[in-house]
């Protein structure tokens, strides 16, 4: 066999025939093994419900929506930080907002909403 | 429930209603994850008893963390993966040692199509013959990658490493095979499809 043959054969080409026929030879279990495991699954059924139907609860389906249980927990972090910041606003927080009075000298009114909401009790 | 009724339901949710005590659902996981379990363990072991006591096992496990199993959290399929490997993964290291890449049948002088049967046979036999004297991890990420077909993260999830880890298992150990197949090429009537 020549360098340049024995290189061919050793490229992928070559072992995507060998994967190529271990995919169409997929080694198929016996009958009593897939009696064996069902009897397993059966035995091991929780029984707290007779038949639970086969459905998505809405819970899952508000879980799946926002990230599963990542994004879940980012949603209640977001929460949490919201919060604090709300009930005790950091100090630097309120020197910004202090400075924001400046921009009356531009007509911009940052509280103006807020204040007609108050005025109207 | 016959099967076909489940089809709309991935996994996840056949693994929920399980839980809560639907025998359709358990039978439904059974015929879909059963086959796939089984083939995984058969291609890390190459031995068929071993292989349904691993998948059984496997699968037994599953039914056990059913009622706790965490929503969104993983693929049914990357826990069941990886929970196979590593069973197969400690019985390999218990027995050390298995079939030889030498122990290839012979190709049978049989009409053409039988031939090719033969050879696509003792193709896919002499690659798990190759497979079985490779590193455990090595083993495990090229059959997930190269005959399970999938993707490098999901790879990285099951063996709990990342994608570029992935990539270099699958790349030394497809060298490696290569290296134990070059010899039976010929022999295997690989030359014919040149």
């Amino acid at each position: 066999m020549s360098d340049e043959r024995k290189t061919d054969l050793t490229g992928d080409l070559g072992l995507d025939a060998f994967f190529s026929a271990a995919r169409d030879d997929t080694p198929m279990p016996s009958g009593d093994f897939m009696a064996r495991i069902e009897a397993d699954a059966l035995a091991a059924l929780p029984a707290k419900s007779q038949q639970a139907p086969v459905s998505i609860p809405l819970w899952r389906q508000v879980l799946v929506a926002i990230g599963g249980v990542p994004g879940a927990a980012g949603l209640a972090a977001a929460c949490v930080a919201g919060i604090w910041i709300g009930v005790a606003p950091p100090q630097s927080l309120s020197e910004i907002w202090s400075q924001s009075a400046g921009l009356e000298a531009y007509e911009v009114d940052p509280l103006s909403g807020f204040d007609l909401a108050m005025l109207e009790g | 429930m016959p099967y076909d009724a489940m089809n709309e339901h991935d996994d996840e949710e056949l693994l929920l209603a399980f839980a809560g005590g639907n025998a359709a659902a358990a039978r439904a996981l059974t015929g879909r994850l059963g086959p796939r379990v089984f083939a995984h363990a058969m291609r890390m072991l190459g031995d068929r008893a071993e292989a349904e006591d691993v998948a059984q096992d496997a699968l037994l496990k599953l039914w056990r963390i059913a009622p706790g199993w965490r929503v969104g959290e993983a693929k049914v399929t990357t826990w069941l993966y990886r929970v196979t490997a590593n069973l197969c993964i400690d019985r390999i290291r218990k027995r050390r040692g298995g079939p030889n890449i030498d122990d290839v049948p012979e190709l049978a002088d049989e009409s053409p199509s039988a031939v090719d049967q033969m050879q696509q046979k003792s193709r896919a036999e002499a690659l798990q013959n190759a497979l079985n004297a490779l590193p455990d991890r090595q083993r495990q990420a090229v059959i997930l990658r190269h005959i399970e077909g999938l993707t490098n993260p999901e790879i990285g999830q099951i063996m709990d490493i990342g994608p570029r880890a992935v990539e270099s298992l699958t790349a030394r150990g497809k060298r490696a095979l290569e290296a134990l197949l070059t010899g039976r090429k010929a022999e295997l009537g690989y030359e014919d499809d040149e």
